[in-house]
């Protein structure tokens, strides 16, 4: 019986281990808070915040970017990818502290003077999303993606959007609006 | 009727902009001042008895609002199916025992999530462990451990809430854990194995699958001290969810509204109440604060019920030449802790095979058993990808056996256009032979078939309603002409990544001749839309959208009267093209819809021209006081169900490396008749999404539970196809035109999927030259088959 308390009972245990202060005392966790500057889409953003904040539950909680989602809390899914120094991290387990001083782009930051991003457009021509909840990581990740193969082939496409899981659409739709994004931006 | 203006398109969605911007808000999205957190303790121990529990330690915790236990509660009891026979069998949390790992014994609110997680700790709960049962086929035997004692409703059910004519509640009694139970039958089944030349007898066993919707299930719940409640839930339609929270809280329906949200996936895992979206309006009601309750990964896998694992017994007989002369099917579904949808399975797992194979002798039995297990559920396609793995695995192993031709074969015992069903259902469209004939011919099935070693065809077929007359058994629109010529359209549908604001825009425009955008969707939420059967067993665009159709029309009938009285002409002289009212004769006088609201408030009264609505599916079928003609019966089959069936064919080809198992898919043809594709995009969308699913559900897909527990809680353990896994997939629509649907349409959201893992797993089988019984098909089943073979 003693596996059903290590695998059940504490599963909520296993989450207090790794995201939640509190076991260790409210005094250590307010005492421990500190003031982190981020820049955020080109702001600069003052938070005070844990030192095991992730990066998501910042953006998400205290910045009010709901752009990015939480769907395993694990880094396995890909639904909270935002981009720190131009690389997509997956910020649920990514730490805020370390993304102290970098530049930190979300899916709240593609659109610009009213206009969506051309990936954006893409998305919503090639019907690459259906109930949209991965669609803002998928989107971090292909911008990532095409700064540096900006004449993908579809399946290094296929590749770079490997870590983003999408349970709605089968994914072709979004290789096909990334692949022709790709072709837009080479004209 | 071929020059539509926004039928058989594919527009982009009309929320696509929110959706790609991050700016949709989902359920976890919303936070209200002054929310509070709920998290729920969970039994360690799939079957014990509570002893006690204290909670004095957690309720002293700073921050800790609430504490809550499932004396608390109390007996407030709930499930999908809760009718006189079947009545309600699960508690929000356990209240004397609980039934599987995982289950809830008690609840805290606190200012912070971690405040709540921190308080759990500190609750002690007291068990006495009870041996518990795991295998549905040894729960069933004599001196088995009873998962339940005898349930004694304390209220009314919900068949006799919604006014359904029916005896008085009783006590279950399940015994030998059966939790319930169904037989169909028809024809004779002993002649029709006399009359067969070959019988062919078979036990398949279906795992569970989770839904894996990338949303993690939350809720968020504002008890108002007016006595009003707000929920913004992850839902597939709003009507269950408010008529369970109304009931459970004992409040009026009209008194709790559920919010419009965007749900990130459902695939049929969402419809029914969950504990926790009951805990969070509870806990919101003590506390007179907003709480929001946000299961983490690990608890959808281990608490929310997964798809349904079914055990099923096939004999059939056929003549020589192939044709079905009876099949006898007993179906085993390990229902886990709690009864919930089992009974609708049970009968779906027999009706969905009826419009594909004309049988004329069946008996179907089938037994729901309790076990100390998560409960399960439905999922894009309730009980079809079983029954239907069965059936079509049995049938090629019978044209192997037999030298058939499986394409012949079926085709030979398919039905008609035109039959009626053996509970009264007809099958007004009907295109799965063009379904078959399509696909063969894409994929090459003649040229191919039999040819090359290790490459293997198989053949999938499903069905699926279009809606049925299931509570609240019809939907309602209403659209209404604003100052600026332009509709809000209400309907109660569930935006959950069907596109079904899109395709309901494009019904109501198409009727009233105009652009896309003079009709902005208002939809899914309870205290603005009319009632709505929802987004399940795929009555959203054959219902809905056909109330939607209609509520267009009234208005259309509005605006043209007032048209006629204000140009003093008759009306038959009137036509609406491209968003403009205009005389047959004379252009000049056209008007827009903006004159014609004008027109309605300045010269007929204030009339705010809104127009209404609704449709029925299986309009003969009904109850009122006295009046009662039979709904159909899940236990029986017996009544009529549905009033249109979409129908799925699917061919795969696959390649199997003989020295590692490993397989590759060729290809997989999906030929789909949805009858008339409102929006072609958002179709093509639907069965490639369910290609990829059934991809997974073939080969890596199971919930795995050892000793009850959920082994593979996490997405790495739990593995669903990535982008890296996707194969050629073809689409064909073949449009069949469904005379009662809107403009032709029905379903299209739920058969696809069983009709590719049919496909796909007969492919291997085909390929390996040996049957494997159960999913998923993974590397070491392969093998494991091809060496059974060899020795």
């Amino acid at each position: 019986m003693l596996a059903y308390h290590l695998n059940v009972l504490d599963m909520n245990l296993m989450n207090a281990l790794i995201r939640d202060r509190d076991l260790w005392g409210e005094k250590w966790r307010k005492t421990m808070k500190r003031s982190v500057l981020l820049s955020v889409n080109g702001e600069r953003r003052e938070v005070f915040i844990k030192p095991n904040s992730t990066l998501l539950e910042v953006l998400r909680d205290e910045l009010l970017l709901t752009g990015a989602k939480e769907a395993c809390g694990s880094g396995e899914c890909g639904a909270c990818t935002v981009l720190v120094d131009g690389k997509p991290v997956n910020s649920c387990i990514t730490l805020a502290m370390e993304a102290e001083g970098k530049a930190i782009e979300t899916i709240e930051g593609l659109s610009k003077e009213g206009k969506l991003h051309p990936l954006q457009e893409a998305f919503i021509d090639h019907h690459a999303f259906q109930c949209g909840f991965c669609t803002p990581g998928m989107i971090m990740s292909a911008k990532a993606f095409l700064k540096r193969s900006p004449e993908p082939t579809k399946e290094e496409i296929r590749n770079a959007i490997s870590g983003n899981i999408c349970r709605c659409t089968g994914y072709e739709n979004a290789v096909d609006a990334i692949l022709d994004t790709a072709v837009g931006t080479e004209k | 009727m071929t020059n539509f203006r926004h039928i058989k398109k594919g527009p982009r969605r009309t929320d696509g902009a929110l959706i790609v911007t991050g700016r949709a808000d989902f359920t976890g999205d919303i936070s209200l001042p002054g929310m509070l957190f709920g998290k729920i303790l969970r039994s360690p121990y799939p079957h014990a008895r509570i002893v006690e529990i204290n909670t004095e330690k957690a309720k002293k915790l700073e921050g800790v609002k609430e504490v809550i236990t499932g004396k608390d509660i109390g007996y407030r009891r709930f499930s999908f199916i809760d009718t006189p026979a079947f009545p309600a069998d699960q508690t929000p949390l356990a209240v004397d025992k609980v039934r599987f790992v995982g289950e809830g014994v008690a609840a805290v609110a606190a200012i912070s999530e971690d405040i709540a997680v921190t308080a759990l700790h500190l609750i002690d709960v007291k068990y006495e462990e009870l041996p518990p049962v795991f295998d549905p086929e040894e729960a069933m035997k004599d001196g088995a451990p009873a998962v339940h004692e005898t349930i004694e409703p304390n209220t009314t059910t919900a068949w006799e809430d919604f006014g359904i004519p029916s005896t008085k509640s009783r006590p279950y009694k399940a015994v030998n854990n059966i939790s319930n139970r169904n037989l169909i039958e028809y024809g004779d089944i002993g002649k029709g194995f006399e009359d067969a030349d070959y019988l062919k007898e078979d036990r398949f066993e279906i795992p569970s699958t989770s839904h894996m919707a990338m949303e993690p299930h939350a809720a968020v719940a504002s008890y108002q001290p007016t006595g009003k409640l707000d929920v913004w839930l992850s839902h597939m339609g709003f009507e269950h969810k408010r008529f369970w929270l109304a009931k459970l809280l004992d409040m009026p329906i009209s008194r709790v509204r559920v919010h419009k949200t965007y749900v990130g996936g459902a695939f049929g895992g969402k419809i029914s109440i969950f504990p926790y979206e009951f805990i969070a309006a509870y806990l919101s009601r003590l506390t007179l604060r907003p709480l929001k309750i946000t299961l983490t990964r690990e608890e959808v896998f281990c608490v929310c019920p997964p798809s349904r694992r079914m055990i099923v017994y096939l004999k059939t007989g056929v003549k020589k030449d192939g044709t079905i002369t009876a099949q006898q099917v007993k179906v085993i579904d390990d229902v886990g802790a709690y009864r919930g949808s089992s009974p609708t399975a049970l009968y779906l797992a027999h009706v969905f095979r009826n419009p594909i194979y004309n049988i004329p002798n069946l008996k179907h039995e089938g037994y729901g058993v309790y076990t100390n297990k998560l409960y399960t559920t439905a999922k894009r396609g309730h009980g079809l990808q079983q029954i239907v793995f069965a059936v079509e695995s049995q049938l090629d192993m019978i044209c192997d056996e037999l030298g058939l031709d499986k394409v012949e074969m079926r085709l030979k015992n398919f039905r008609k256009k035109g039959d009626t069903l053996p509970n009264g259902d007809m099958l007004r469209s009907y295109g799965l032979p063009e379904c078959l004939e399509e696909a063969a011919k894409k994929i090459g099935w003649r040229e191919k078939y039999g040819k090359k070693k290790f490459r293997g065809l198989g053949i999938g077929t499903a069905s699926m309603f279009s809606g049925a007359h299931n509570f609240p058994f019809s939907s309602a629109a209403m659209i209404r002409l604003n100052q600026d010529g332009r509709m809000i359209l209400y309907t109660g549908q569930a935006e959950f990544g069907n596109g079904v604001d899109t395709v309901m825009a494009q019904i109501a425009a198409e009727v009233l001749d105009c652009p896309l955008d003079y009709v902005i969707v208002n939809s899914g939420d309870s205290e603005v839309s009319p009632h709505d059967l929802g987004n399940w067993l795929s009555g959203g665009v054959f219902v809905s959208g056909e109330a939607v159709r209609r509520a267009a029309l009234d208005l259309k009938d509005q605006m043209l009267q007032h048209a006629a009285a204000g140009l003093d002409i008759p009306v038959e002289d009137l036509s609406i093209r491209d968003g403009w009212i205009i005389p047959g004769s004379d252009e000049s006088k056209k008007l827009s819809f903006s004159d014609i609201s004008r027109y309605g408030i300045q010269m007929a009264g204030g009339d705010p021209l809104i127009g209404k609505g609704f449709s029925k599916c299986v309009p003969e079928v009904y109850f009122w006081k006295g009046k009662f003609n039979k709904t159909a019966s899940l236990s029986s089959g017996k009544g009529r169900f549905t009033e249109a069936y979409g129908l799925t064919l699917a061919i795969a080809e696959v390649e199997v490396n003989p020295n590692t198992g490993e397989v590759e898919i060729v290809e997989v043809v999906l030929a789909d008749d949805c009858g008339t594709p409102i929006n072609v995009k958002s179709v093509e969308g639907q069965i490639m999404s369910q290609a990829v699913m059934g991809i997974g559900d073939v080969f890596y897909e199971e919930v795995k539970i050892k000793n009850g527990i959920v082994m593979n809680p996490n997405l790495l353990e739990y593995r669903v196809p990535t982008a890296n896994d996707i194969p050629k997939i073809t689409s064909i629509i073949v449009d069949s035109y469904e005379p009662n649907g809107p403009f032709g349409a029905k379903e299209v959201g739920e058969s696809p999927r069983a009709a590719a893992i049919s496909a796909i797993a007969n492919a291997i089988c085909n390929a390996i030259g040996e049957r494997i019984y159960t999913l998923p098909m993974t590397g070491d089943r392969i093998m494991e088959a091809l060496h059974s073979k060899n020795t």
